[in-house]
């Protein structure tokens, strides 16, 4: 598992970027992955939506599912993809520190 | 656009979404239409099959359009689509199209044309010897095999789906290139029981089957998976959470009602499940989804499991040339293997296709009631004779 080097941490990550452990997650982590994920700035919307994931993940042990990660937020679809390029899997959960999405994907 | 040889073209990784462009869609296939088809599109009177691989289209116009069929790999490298691009450009004006089985067919206006396109079709072989573009999969033959990715890509399946449906093809090649059966059989092949494709609904069937329970693995369950969808993701309700002894979060497995599916690997990878010795093929057969006469069938298991014996897989070989042998033997023409079947009945399929019949060919998975015999309507067969002997029953 490769681990990188960012701002005095150390992460390790699978092939995908995705992070080894949710418990290894810090704010550190959300500006790296910010370097890869396309996105310019963040703002309290950006951590909305991973406040959001990661409460949802603490409490059930798994991803909300797009329509309750909208309806939560209050962020169509379409605003969440503009605000995370690759999506709400690929980008929010990654950002979040969240497990890899499983599944046909 | 010039092409770029920089490592990201033209694309720039500092603002991925400049220039980007998204939500076009496919292509609209009116553009890709040989000139004939676009002239004569919906006013098409009838079809003939000239002989295996040739087809004839006869519109109201006059106009005649000939396709040729011709088996292709599926799996192709960009050499192969090239060379049919060649053969597209040398004989219909750069049009070709592909089947919804993954053949390939070149289309031409007139007899001569296709009579040096079938020639031309029939020459091309690879060095090993094998044809490139066989001429057939018309009618009432065996036409190409619908499967998946098998161990060239994917990460849950059973067994390989190319060499499998190579092995299977060449033994099947004459069914292939002439129209001798009863009606078409559709052989279709699926590396497992997520069976992506046409396996649940095929004449003849082939299945990547597991036989062990997953093995688990308790240190990295819990920081790589989201346990409730591995839980959720159990058809048999095996799975239930768990803590290891030093309190982490996991699984456990009741291994007497786990039935191998998988499904738990494809949500987790902490439960890998594969495994060389009991890994195998399972064989099914009777299905089919036109509405021809009969309504559509679901195909039914016939063979519970065989060994993945790579690279030829001669048992499973074995079998389907059985029951493809037994069934041009004995059905009625227009008759598709599920009818078949099920106008002899089952038992006397597995007589006629000696095939043994075992317990696991009973359904025993929720709604299985209405699989079994709830009526005394039924033929004698050997295997029941051999039954009532061994238990002592009338002579």
């Amino acid at each position: 598992m490769p681990t990188l080097e960012f701002e005095g941490n150390t992460f390790n990550v699978d092939e995908d970027g995705f992070i080894d452990d949710f418990n290894n997650w810090n704010e550190d982590w959300v500006k790296y992955v910010k370097t890869t994920e396309g996105i310019e700035e963040l703002t309290d919307e950006h951590w909305k939506v991973i406040t959001v994931v990661q409460d949802y993940y603490k409490k059930n042990g798994i991803a909300p599912m797009v329509r309750i990660l909208s309806k939560v937020t209050g962020f169509k679809l379409k605003y969440i993809y503009e605000l995370f390029p690759s999506g709400p899997g690929k980008g929010a959960c990654k950002m979040a520190g969240l497990p890899k999405p499983t599944g046909c994907v | 656009m010039a092409l770029s040889l920089e490592r990201f073209g033209g694309y720039n990784p500092d603002k991925p979404m400049e220039n980007r462009l998204t939500d076009l869609g496919p292509r609209h296939f009116w553009e890709f239409f040989p000139p004939v088809i676009q002239n004569n599109y919906g006013k098409w009177k009838y079809h003939e099959i000239l002989e295996p691989g040739v087809l004839v289209h006869v519109s109201e116009t006059g106009d005649k359009v000939f396709t040729v069929r011709c088996g292709g790999g599926r799996f192709m490298t960009v050499e192969n689509v090239r060379e049919i691009c060649d053969i597209a450009d040398k004989h219909c004006d750069g049009y070709v199209r592909f089947t919804t089985r993954n053949n390939i067919e070149f289309m031409v206006e007139t007899q001569d044309k296709m009579e040096a396109l079938k020639k031309d079709l029939m020459s091309r072989k690879h060095v090993t010897g094998s044809y490139k573009f066989p001429v057939g999969g018309t009618g009432a033959g065996v036409t190409n095999i619908v499967h998946t990715q098998g161990f060239l890509h994917c990460h849950t399946p059973a067994t390989d789906a190319s060499s499998m449906v190579k092995a299977i093809m060449d033994d099947l090649f004459d069914y292939f290139q002439g129209m001798t059966l009863p009606a078409q059989v559709r052989v279709s092949m699926a590396c497992c029981l997520n069976m992506c494709g046409a396996v649940h609904c095929s004449d003849i069937a082939l299945l990547g089957y597991h036989r062990k329970p997953p093995v688990i693995d308790h240190e990295v369950m819990d920081a790589l998976c989201e346990i409730p969808l591995v839980i959720a993701a159990c058809p048999t309700g095996a799975i239930s959470p768990a803590k290891t002894e030093d309190g982490k979060k996991t699984v456990k497995i009741k291994e007497e009602r786990c039935m191998f599916c998988g499904n738990c690997y494809t949500m987790c990878m902490a439960v890998p499940l594969a495994d060389k010795e009991g890994d195998g093929v399972t064989i099914l057969a009777g299905g089919k989804i036109s509405n021809r006469i009969s309504r559509p069938k679901f195909s039914k298991v016939v063979v519970p499991w065989l060994p993945n014996n790579f690279p030829r897989f001669p048992e499973v070989v074995r079998d389907v040339k059985k029951i493809v042998e037994a069934y041009a033997a004995d059905a009625n023409k227009y008759e598709r293997i599920g009818d078949w079947a099920e106008r002899i009945g089952w038992e006397k399929f597995f007589e006629k296709c000696d095939l043994p019949f075992t317990e696991h060919l009973i359904d025993d998975y929720r709604l299985a009631y209405d699989t079994y015999r709830t009526s005394s309507q039924f033929k004698y067969t050997e295997a029941a004779w051999e039954v009532s002997r061994a238990a002592g029953g009338i002579e």
